[in-house]
């Protein structure tokens, strides 16, 4: 078995290495960087979707922050709103059922003294015809004779108001 | 699920061994034809046997063997790599692979450009031929960089290469590259431009071979220290080369490990800054622009 010279070139031997370092060249490429550059790039794109998905629903979340954040003020200025007309509604029918309350005060004050004026008038009225009653026995004891009540009314009547004006 | 993806399966420790196997049939072959030994001796690769061929005759030599070798080692170990590859990455095997595909992009893109994207697999497959290859000398094989055709191979190769970006400057530009800055400069440049092919390669297969060169000649200097210093010893102890042991492996630490992986990083290196660097962009560019223009020019006159 002999060797080759140390330095010793062949033409044949230089092309096949040249087609060895180009076979590998397709090999890696074919079996190395193919497959794992389709891999990363899968990977890529599923990362790509993702930030999109989540890109999406931060934009939901935001259109929906603010969707509430809108309803929430109004729905304070709603609340203020019903307040109010409320305090108002209270106020209006609290004044309302004072003033009623009032009114009907005063019609039983009114009514309470007009009934206790005409007691009043009832009761002088009886005292008169107490009076005029009395009157009458004691003139009719004293004149011994029958006075016609009918008759004297008009002069009695007279004489009780005159009595009467002098009590109150 | 996660002890199924961790445990080997059938398929996958049928390439391991085909990643295996090419080197240790290597190292059978080897080891069936050696001559015995005669002292020291260097000599190019062993020629295992030889084809005739026009021209001149193919012998088939170690070195050739042990490239072959080392390409389907690597076939394997590729199909090793990317098996079961998935989206979501799980295996440190995954890991591994993609990190060497976007090392090597990555050191494409920096030194080559975006345009020359391609040829990711190009690099990775100088450095992995080229560093294996210097490093099955570890295993005793004969490493075929230290054969001159087989780098020569190569730089032919890139040498081909980078004339084919050159020339997409348009052949006109080419050859009046060659006369710059000025035209006495002629012979000098195409001088120039056929030294690359031939530094790059003599560099590579230099610095491997010296590497076993100066690794046999300490191996002997140290063995016939030894022989002298420890020749007292009784018996077969004084034939015992202690000395051997030790040194011939620091120093194969920097020749085969060091030297075989940096000689691989320099060539492909130099591959793509060549490449790239000889590559005329501008004319490019305006070569590109002008045909855009006659072919907008075309389709107008066809209306």
């Amino acid at each position: 078995m002999q060797s080759l010279d140390i330095i010793s070139v062949n033409l044949w031997q230089i092309l096949i290495s040249l087609v060895n370092l180009l076979l590998l060249f397709l090999i890696l490429k074919k079996f190395l960087f193919k497959p794992v550059k389709k891999v990363l790039e899968q990977r890529q794109a599923e990362l790509d979707a993702q930030y999109a998905s989540a890109d999406r629903a931060e934009a939901l979340a935001d259109e929906h922050r603010k969707e509430w954040e809108e309803k929430l003020s109004t729905a304070n200025a709603q609340a203020d709103a019903i307040l109010q007309s409320a305090t108002e509604n209270a106020k209006y029918r609290g004044d309302k059922l004072i003033a009623e309350a009032q009114d009907r005060a005063d019609g039983i004050i009114r009514a309470a003294e007009t009934e206790a004026q005409l007691e009043r008038k009832k009761a002088t009225d009886g005292i008169k015809r107490e009076i005029v009653e009395v009157s009458g026995a004691l003139t009719e004891k004293m004149l011994e004779r029958e006075i016609n009540t009918e008759d004297h009314r008009a002069l009695i009547d007279s004489f009780i108001e005159e009595i009467g004006d002098g009590n109150e | 699920m996660k002890s199924k993806s961790r445990r080997l399966s059938a398929v996958d420790l049928l390439l391991i061994v085909l990643m295996i196997l090419p080197f240790v049939a290597g190292i059978v072959l080897k080891v069936l034809t050696a001559p015995p030994s005669e002292g020291i001796s260097i000599t190019g690769a062993r020629v295992y046997f030889t084809i005739p061929m026009p021209i001149q005759d193919l012998p088939i030599t170690e070195a050739q063997v042990n490239s072959v070798l080392v390409l389907i080692s690597i076939f394997a170990l590729c199909l090793f790599m990317t098996r079961g590859l998935k989206v979501k990455a799980e295996s440190k095997r995954q890991h591994a692979v993609e990190w060497i595909v976007e090392k090597v992009e990555g050191l494409v893109n920096e030194n080559m450009g975006e345009m020359f994207a391609g040829f990711a697999p190009f690099i990775a497959a100088i450095i992995a031929l080229s560093a294996l290859s210097s490093l099955s000398t570890l295993m005793g094989l004969y490493p075929p960089t230290s054969d001159i055709n087989i780098v020569a191979g190569w730089a032919i190769l890139v040498f081909i290469l980078i004339t084919y970006y050159k020339l997409k400057g348009g052949l006109l530009y080419y050859l009046k590259g060659f006369t710059e800055p000025i035209f006495v400069m002629t012979p000098l440049n195409i001088l120039g431009e056929i030294a690359t092919p031939v530094s790059m390669a003599f560099r590579h297969y230099g610095n491997v071979l010296s590497g076993s060169v100066i690794a046999v000649l300490i191996a002997a200097a140290l063995q016939g220290l030894s022989s002298l210093l420890l020749g007292w010893l009784p018996g077969a102890l004084g034939e015992i080369p202690f000395l051997q042991i030790g040194l011939p492996a620091i120093l194969s630490v920097y020749f085969d490990i060091f030297s075989g992986c940096m000689q691989a990083y320099i060539f492909a290196m130099l591959t793509m800054l060549n490449v790239s660097g000889g590559f005329p962009e501008d004319e490019y560019e305006k070569r590109k622009q002008k045909k855009l223009l006659k072919k907008q020019k075309k389709l107008q006159m066809n209306h």
